[in-house]
């Protein structure tokens, strides 16, 4: 009895949760076709009528194509290379004994409690320096940096978990370093990796802060830049604005959802090594 | 030692591609800020090196003290809380996804949804569905016959609601790193541990919690550190002042404010906002690398 | 290649060809100026005014840069520091001009070269001075007024007279009330509005003579009289909305416009907001009520902010060619007419009736006081004084502890207040 009554409790539980999780969403969605005075009153209501209004409105005030690739190749970039460099470095301090390591674990974990808009200034003055102002490539460097932190952080976590065994006897077999951590290591590190991926993917996706300080051309500015248009000081047109936050959360919705998969991949691989 | 001095450049080119954008683009401005706490300023304008005058005021004088202690008070209940809300119910939802029930990997995008979206449509949504008037929370309640509080106009209820809303957002990260937890905990142990008639919730508690060791401490930490930062749900939902009446005033407002005024009506005040600064930083770090050591030996005990 | 390269040739000459069209792509041109302001709902006003500009001025094209209200201090602030920024850009005004042009990042100006400030009252070039020298650096664009909004339609509708007097004003909130109406739409959920309706209804209990004894350090917050007038404001807790703790500003706006409230107690800043939500609102924008029948009824009135001139700006002279053109009459009179505000350039035609009202009512004014006096060191009067209100309103501090905490709290700064 009981073995039937948990599996119940379980798919009660992912029901539940599910309607928590997605009632919110279809508000969101309904927004978008939504007046101002409509999203206020009556926020929960089917739209009046199906206005595409609002998506036409963002299509005509911001460069939405344009900022959505730049967008799109500034996420991207930031993340392959937070990939990279994370994993390189989390490897390094999850596989290895050396002198300074927890220093320098602890040096990476700082960079997650600082805040970087404090530094905002000095940062500008760093990238002027560098001649990185207005350009796309000081974005995605000062993601990177931002994103190194967390990314560090789990990945170290996760490697440092990984049992030895593999990793040894393939060295007694002549494997080179690179080779082990290329071909043994990093496989079972995959959920690890899509997890740091999307965690930084999605503020580096939704910020705008940065380039707004950054970017002043416009054909290099991004997609939630753009969107501030309809921020306003005294009246958000938030219909709009819902329009826009909905039709950019697209993009990174779908990548989770490809990388989802890829998510179980990684994982049955792991279980069944 | 051919091996050692390889293995000594090997690991440093591991290292050094990730030092050197740290160093250039955190640590290297940071410092520069985080001097600022030493000085005093006149709006933009740097004054005269006052010592540690920024820090005593923060910590001794009124009205900074007050808001410092009651800052710190609200992100400690914040940080228990989404210990036990977010991590905890993430524990049993990322059990429930491992049991490969019908709809499971419809579940497992599900829970994830909310952790796409930015802070700015999460704050605005549930701000709608906290609203008393219109909010569909307290007129879900009104059909019961309750009369829902203000939510987020009490101070009872502000910094709850608030917390609330942070696990609806961040629920599915958790969720996933449970989750690949689990996954890796081997097949056989599980099965093992059923043929021996042990029910879910002994699994759970016995077998499962000490395997999963080390996504709880990536979880302990970023809950940890998340919120004694916590900044942008509550700017969203509850302004720079923490409404109602610094009910939900945490550090990250507090610290944000003082640096950098609110819209038209403060002024930036990079001297205590850095002393503030510097002062999170010395207590989220020590208290993380302590919390840290703790865990990683539990790992490797457990 | 060929082909990128082709592309690009024909690119290059296509921009040569036609001049305007290189504005649009935002690469600074010889004759371009760009100008940086935290109004973004104002894009299509100043797109005009700046049309005007150039037609005056050919070969100057003014790129117009919005950034969102909340973050434009700080994007101001950094671009400035790091040698950068627009070539004009709005300034606030009082304390908040204070901080940014003392660390001497804008141009001085003076009646030599931009001769226009004769055209603006005293006071409005004193809200974009310096205190300690009384040096000039911005162009000052409005003046607000802040008053009660209401809806003639409601009022008409439940038979309610527009209140004078205190009395009569909670009679008439009590009338609206009984109609089904909810009397005034402000929440108390978004702080710095609880500055304004603090600012809105105290001014004719306090007085031009409190404001002075204050100045003069003869009085602080703790003075009877503010907390008294202060304790005015919880009569009218009963006639918000329900559960008005929780309405922030933009549900305040929308029961309003929406014609479910019958008053917004608000700033002339919002009249072309609540226009464009509504174009058929019909308002009226009246003082607060007064103390006693006859007794003076002050609305509260301040300096918005104003144009100012990036003192690295590379462009100097043209940017001050268009600080001079926004202080011309005609400059002001289409700022008032595009932009639903009140011009202090003297002179200015306000065709709009709903702003001549405002401009009526400017003639039994008192300045805001937190703004225009205790914005200047950190913590502000502002930010103390709406934290302390948000929670008055909400019962859980009295108008004695509330004036005790702004008085403390501006003290640190405020020599006049340390002498106590």
């Amino acid at each position: 009895m009981k073995r039937l009554a948990e599996p119940a409790a379980f798919q009660a539980l992912l029901l539940v949760n599910a309607l928590v999780m997605l009632v919110p969403l279809a508000v969101m969605l309904l927004s978008a076709f939504k007046s101002n005075a409509e999203i206020f009153t009556s926020p929960f209501a089917l739209p009046a009528r199906l206005d595409f209004g609002n998506v036409a409105r963002v299509w005509a005030e911001t460069d939405f194509a344009r900022q959505l690739a730049n967008s799109a190749l500034v996420t991207a970039s930031a993340v392959a290379l937070l990939l990279v460099f994370g994993t390189m470095a989390a490897y390094a301090l999850a596989r290895y004994r050396f002198r300074g390591r927890a220093a320098l674990f602890l040096f990476f974990l700082s960079g997650l409690m600082v805040p970087l808009k404090l530094a905002v200034i000095p940062l500008f003055v760093q990238l002027d320096t560098l001649h990185l102002i207005d350009t796309r490539l000081g974005l995605v460097l000062i993601y990177v940096a931002m994103g190194l932190p967390s990314t560090v952080f789990i990945l170290t976590g996760f490697l440092r978990a990984l049992p030895g065994e593999l990793e040894e006897s393939a060295r007694i077999e002549g494997a080179s370093e690179a080779l082990i951590m290329w071909s043994i290591m990093l496989p079972l590190a995959r959920p690890a990796m899509v997890i740091a991926a999307i965690q930084n993917a999605v503020p580096i996706w939704n910020d705008f802060f940065f380039p707004l300080v950054l970017i002043t051309t416009d054909r290099l500015k991004t997609l939630p830049q753009g969107l501030t248009v309809f921020m306003g000081e005294y009246n958000t047109d938030w219909g709009v604005l819902f329009a826009g936050l909905t039709l950019s959360a697209l993009p990174i919705t779908l990548c989770y959802i490809l990388l989802s998969r890829q998510f179980i991949a990684g994982m049955t691989q792991g279980a069944v090594k | 030692m051919s091996f050692g001095h390889r293995r000594g450049w090997w690991i440093g080119f591991l290292l050094a591609p990730a030092l050197v954008t740290m160093a250039v683009f955190v640590a290297w401005p940071m410092l520069g800020a985080l001097r600022y706490a030493f000085y005093d300023f006149h709006g933009l304008k740097i004054g005269g090196f006052v010592g540690l005058q920024n820090f005593v005021d923060v910590l001794g004088e009124p009205p900074y003290r007050g808001w410092t202690y009651t800052a710190l008070w609200h992100n400690t209940i914040v940080f228990v809380s989404l210990m036990v809300l977010q991590n905890g119910v993430a524990y049993l939802l990322a059990f429930a996804l491992l049991q490969g029930l019908p709809g499971h990997r419809v579940h497992r995008v599900i829970v994830f949804l909310p952790v796409v979206l930015s802070a700015v449509i999460v704050g605005f949504l549930w701000k709608l569905f906290l609203n008393p008037l219109f909010g569909l929370v307290n007129q879900a309640l009104l059909l019961v016959g309750v009369h829902g509080p203000p939510w987020l106009g009490s101070e009872y209820t502000a910094l709850g609601s608030l917390i609330l809303v942070n696990t609806w957002h961040w629920l599915g990260f958790s969720t996933l790193v449970f989750l690949a937890g689990m996954q890796s905990v081997p097949a056989e142990i599980l099965e093992a541990a059923r043929l021996d008639g042990a029910t879910n919730a002994t699994l759970l508690r016995r077998i499962i919690w000490p395997l999963v060791a080390p996504s709880t401490t990536i979880l302990f930490t970023l809950t940890f550190i998340g919120s004694f930062n916590w900044f942008e749900l509550p700017y969203v939902m509850a302004g720079l002042n923490g409404s109602p009446g610094g009910a939900t005033d945490v550090l990250g407002l507090y610290f944000y404010r003082t640096a950098f005024g609110s819209v038209s009506s403060g002024l930036q005040d990079f001297g205590h906002g850095s002393a503030l600064a510097v002062l999170m930083f010395a207590f989220v770090g020590s208290c993380a690398a302590v919390a840290l050591h703790v865990l990683r030996r539990r790992e490797v005990a457990l | 290649m060929f082909m990128a390269s082709f592309h690009r040739l024909a690119r290059k000459a296509a921009l040569a060809a036609c001049f305007s069209v290189v504005a649009g792509t935002g690469v600074a041109q010889a004759g371009d100026i760009t100008f940086w302001t935290w109004r973004q709902e104002d894009r299509a006003a100043y797109t005009e005014l700046f049309r005007d500009f150039t037609r005056a001025n050919p070969g100057i094209n003014v790129k117009f840069e919005a950034f969102p209200a909340e973050t434009y201090n700080t994007i101001l602030s950094t671009a400035l520091a790091g040698g950068r920024g627009a070539d004009v850009v709005q300034a606030r005004a009082y304390g908040g001009l204070e901080q940014v042009a003392k660390a001497g990042y804008l141009v001085p100006l003076d009646i030599k070269t931009v001769p226009e400030l004769g055209n603006l009252p005293v006071e409005a070039l004193a809200a974009e001075s310096l205190r300690a020298d009384r040096q000039v650096y911005a162009m000052p664009y409005a003046s607000q007024t802040l008053g009660v909004f209401i809806n003639k339609a409601v009022f008409s509708a439940a038979g309610v007279s527009v209140p004078e007097t205190w009395e009569q004003f909670l009679a008439a909130c009590k009338a609206l009330k009984d109609k089904g109406y909810i009397p005034i739409a402000n929440g108390t959920a978004t702080a710095w509005m609880d500055e304004v309706f603090t600012g809105i209804f105290t001014n004719p209990f306090l007085g031009p003579e409190f404001v002075a004894d204050i100045q003069a350090g003869r009085a602080t917050f703790e003075d009877k009289r503010y907390t008294t007038a202060l304790s005015r404001l919880l009569e009218l807790r009963d006639y918000f909305p329900p559960g008005y703790t929780g309405i922030d500003y933009a549900t305040g706006q929308q029961l309003f416009v929406t014609g479910r409230a019958a008053m917004f107690a608000g700033g002339s800043f919002e009249i072309s907001n609540f226009r464009k939500q509504n174009p058929k609102l019909d308002m009226g924008f009246i003082a607060p009520p007064a103390p006693t029948a006859g007794a003076a009824r002050y609305v509260a009135k301040f300096f918005d902010g104003g144009y100012a001139v990036n003192a690295k700006s590379p462009n100097q002279a043209d940017a001050i060619k268009l600080v001079r053109f926004t202080g011309t009459k005609e400059y002001g009179d289409r700022f008032a007419a595009l932009l639903g505000n009140i011009s202090p350039i003297k002179g200015v035609v306000l065709a709009d009736p709903l702003l001549a009202e405002v401009a009526k009512l400017n003639e039994v004014s008192m300045p805001y006081i937190m703004a225009v006096y205790f914005r200047f060191d950190s913590p502000t009067g502002s930010e103390l004084l709406s934290n302390g209100v948000q929670k008055m309103l909400g019962g859980s501090a009295t108008p004695e502890q509330v004036g005790a905490e702004v008085t403390q709290g501006i003290a640190r700064n405020y020599p006049p207040f340390q002498k106590k």
